[in-house]
């Protein structure tokens, strides 16, 4: 049997147009001389794009200069950099005074600090911490930002906030270093891990009310300096306005679903309504109305805060978007679920608080995340009725005297700007899917 | 445009329903702004020359000093305002509905908007007028020399009207390239896409000095429209509207009369000349018609200087200014053939 081969052929490497680069290249990029062109033509555009943005970005800008004119004295085809480095605080906190910009630095922190557990797996109560953030985070920042005296209502709330967000730290500490709550661990701390629940919730309460009553004198000698609404501008303004919208148009628009789909025919009808009125005028029409039209009503010489206004415009608005995405997740569950839900003895809002909703909104996290975004962009058209936000402000760079004329430098850095944030929103949103989608997929 | 102007004609109809209702039980605007504290003064988003913000956050410019100037007359204290920027649409609407003391921005007095809106126009603190900007290099020194030329203009203004109707009159059969931004508008100049730009000519010096090349653009001789630019005020408080002229009048008398914010302390002290001591408040009572304190005009004066020292500083060569010479435009005062005109104030 001398012609079968008793060892292995060793394997050959694959033919050389098969691995090499230029093989590679010849096989998909110039395997026809109408292709060869296409790849060229190809070619030298994306070269005169990238040079062409390299050039007049970086190459010939100028991002020192005192004005514009120091800019076209440096180069004449380049982007004139310093004008927006030197609006960067307006762009940031509009008009803010600037001795005090650290609030809002610390009620950045203090959100992050606050919702930080969330993402924490050895945290316990997400769900109150989720509402504490909700019920009192607005409060606690709301004051800090616009500062001034306290009423009554105020000062309650600010002590609710601290102690919420003492609390919430705790929690979190607890959780990172023992595994446990806070509850958990004050009751062990206290020996009364058996006790009856009664002298358990005794206990906690006491604790509860000694904090609530040291924050309350704390924050009786607490008080910032007032800064007036039409202070407030550039990206923190976009992000008060969007931030208020994003956390209150989704429970916003869960109630108005609900009532969509309820069989109380008032309910029914006032919810349908409402929703198709504002899903059918255009956003800048109802900021025109709540700004201009609203005070008509109102007595002569009656202002309410502008601000105000267009955040209540802007949640009704997005509650109603919000509203029609949730509606599409709800008609997405099938029956069974339902009657699933009712043969095991759950009320209404238990079977859609425990079997419905969270299917519902885990389906529709694209479409709602995509609405988050929408109305993050939507918020610019606040700068139309006079408020400085963001956009606002990128524009006003051009009229101010030493960058006059300085338009494109500006929304081209917003455009970065509002770039970054949706893609990070968009990122998340997907991360988000993923993880929760990880145990039923098909 | 015409759906804004219904708008705002219904908003003066139901204020002056509001205040023909209440005047005798109504406070007097100028108590209303007393009791609060401060004054509410209303500018548009920012324009050069005009009102704009500095990389600090703060407003400045000609209309601006007016709203100081009007609260130094009632407080003593130009910082006791507060600036609100309104969209030009929603301008006289904001003013008539209570929302703003006082507008002060470059708004031109017409029959039809100081008669039909509830508002009243008070006194002219800058002439404007439209005008053409064309390339140096394109020969042309007379608007005349457009014939059939493709001209840059911003939309939804008086601006776009005007210029149809110029190109009608001169049988000049202009086209007209539109925009909705004029930082839009001169880049396409700039880059060729029209043979002129038109605008009102103070504006258009301003943006021409942020060209790169300056020197290679001139304005036109022609005008081709009368923009006195002026503040407004609510319809039917005489003493408000009379409080809001005279301190724009305060700012002009005193440049004819040589007080400065520099001199002004000194000129209270020591000048001998009864027509500077009557407006000062060292002597005379002209202070008691308005219902302000004696030292208004020399607080308005002690707080943003005279109508000249303004002009220089945002409308002129100061730092901040846009670079419009005066003399010789209707800007200057009387005495030096401008329209800049103070009645006596005695």
């Amino acid at each position: 049997m001398a012609f079968v081969k008793s060892e292995k052929t060793p394997d050959r490497p694959a033919p050389l147009s098969e691995r090499s680069v230029t093989g590679w290249m010849r096989k998909n990029l110039f395997n026809s001389w109408f292709n060869s062109i296409l790849t060229v033509g190809t070619l030298l555009l994306i070269y005169f794009i990238v040079k062409g943005i390299w050039d007049w970005g970086f190459a010939d800008a100028t991002f020192m200069a005192e004005n514009r004119r120091e800019c076209f004295d440096n180069s004449l085809t380049g982007a004139c950099w310093a004008g927006v480095i030197d609006w960067l605080d307006n762009i940031f906190y509009g008009r803010y005074p600037r001795d005090q910009i650290w609030r809002i630095h610390y009620g950045g922190l203090m959100l992050v600090l606050w919702m930080a557990p969330l993402w924490m797996e050895r945290v316990k109560g997400k769900v109150l911490i989720a509402a504490g953030v909700v019920v009192f985070y607005p409060f606690l920042s709301g004051y800090l930002f616009a500062g001034g005296d306290k009423g009554v209502f105020m000062q309650l709330m600010v002590t609710g906030a601290v102690v919420a967000l003492i609390a919430n730290t705790a929690n979190m500490i607890t959780g990172l270093l023992k595994q446990e709550s806070l509850k958990g661990f004050l009751l062990r701390v206290s020996g009364q891990t058996i006790a009856p629940d009664k002298t358990q919730r005794n206990i906690l309460l006491a604790i509860t009310g000694c904090a609530f009553a040291a924050a309350f004198i704390w924050q009786m000698n607490w008080r910032v300096d007032a800064v007036p609404w039409t202070k407030w501008g550039g990206l923190f303004l976009t992000m008060v306005i969007s931030g208020i919208g994003i956390a209150s148009s989704l429970p916003g628009g869960i109630i108005l679903a609900l009532g969509r789909r309820s069989k109380l025919t008032v309910i029914r009808v006032l919810c349908v309504s409402f929703i198709e009125v504002f899903r059918s005028v255009p956003l800048i029409t109802v900021l025109f109305m709540a700004t201009t039209m609203f005070p008509l009503f109102m007595d002569e010489g009656f202002v309410l805060n502008k601000l105000t206004q267009v955040i209540i415009a802007v949640v009704l608005f997005n509650a109603c978007y919000m509203a029609e995405t949730v509606r599409a997740g709800l008609q997405a569950i099938p029956k069974g679920q339902y009657e699933g839900a009712h043969t095991i003895g759950l009320g209404y809002w238990r079977m859609m608080g425990l079997v419905i909703m969270p299917q519902a909104l885990k389906h529709m996290i694209p479409n709602i995340v995509g609405s988050f975004i929408g109305l993050l962009k939507d918020t610019t058209l606040v700068s139309i009725i006079g408020l400085f936000d963001i956009l606002g402000m990128l524009r006003s760079i051009s009229k101010d005297v030493p960058w006059l004329g300085l338009h494109k430098e500006p929304l081209i850095f917003g455009a970065m700007l509002f770039f970054i944030l949706c893609f990070l929103m968009s990122k998340y949103s997907r991360y988000l899917e993923v993880k929760l989608s990880a145990g039923n997929r098909h | 445009m015409k759906q804004v102007s219904l708008i705002a004609a219904f908003a003066a109809l139901t204020t002056s329903a509001f205040a023909g209702a209440g005047t005798a039980a109504a406070e007097s605007t100028l108590d209303i702004v007393k009791e609060r504290g401060h004054l509410r003064c209303q500018v548009g988003s920012p324009s050069a020359g005009y009102y704009n913000l500095d990389s600090d956050g703060n407003w400045y410019g000609l209309d601006v000093s007016v709203c100081q100037a009007v609260a130094a007359a009632i407080f003593g204290d130009k910082s006791k305002l507060e600036i609100q920027s309104v969209s030009s649409q929603a301008r006289f609407t904001a003013l008539a509905n209570g929302e703003s003391d006082l507008l002060s921005r470059t708004a031109t007095w017409t029959l039809t908007r100081d008669s039909q809106l509830g508002i009243d126009f008070l006194a002219p603190n800058f002439y404007d007028g439209q005008g053409f900007t064309v390339r140096k290099d394109s020969g042309i020194t007379s608007a005349m020399e457009l014939q059939g030329a493709k001209v840059c203009v911003t939309t939804g203004t008086t601006t776009e009207l005007n210029l149809t109707d110029y190109s009608r009159a001169n049988k000049l059969n202009i086209s007209n390239v539109t925009f909705e931004d004029f930082n839009v508008r001169d880049d396409t100049y700039l880059n060729g896409g029209c043979d002129a730009v038109t605008g009102d000519k103070s504006s258009m010096a301003g943006n021409i000095a942020a060209f790169p090349v300056p020197a290679d653009h001139i304005i036109l001789p022609e005008t081709l429209s009368k923009e006195p630019l002026s503040s407004a005020v609510r319809h039917g408080d005489n003493q408000w509207s009379d409080i809001v002229r005279w301190s724009i009048f305060a700012l002009i008398n005193a440049e004819e009369l040589g007080i400065t914010q520099a001199n002004v302390d000194d000129m209270l002290a020591n000048s001998p000349v009864p027509s500077v001591r009557r407006m000062l408040g060292a002597e005379g009572n002209l202070h008691e018609g308005l219902g302000l304190k004696s030292d208004w005009a020399y607080n308005i004066i002690k707080a943003v200087g005279n109508y000249g020292e303004i002009y220089e500083a945002y409308m002129g060569h100061g730092k901040q200014g846009i670079g419009i010479d005066r003399a010789g435009t209707l800007n200057a005062l009387w005495t030096d053939g401008g329209l800049m005109f103070s009645p006596p104030m005695r």
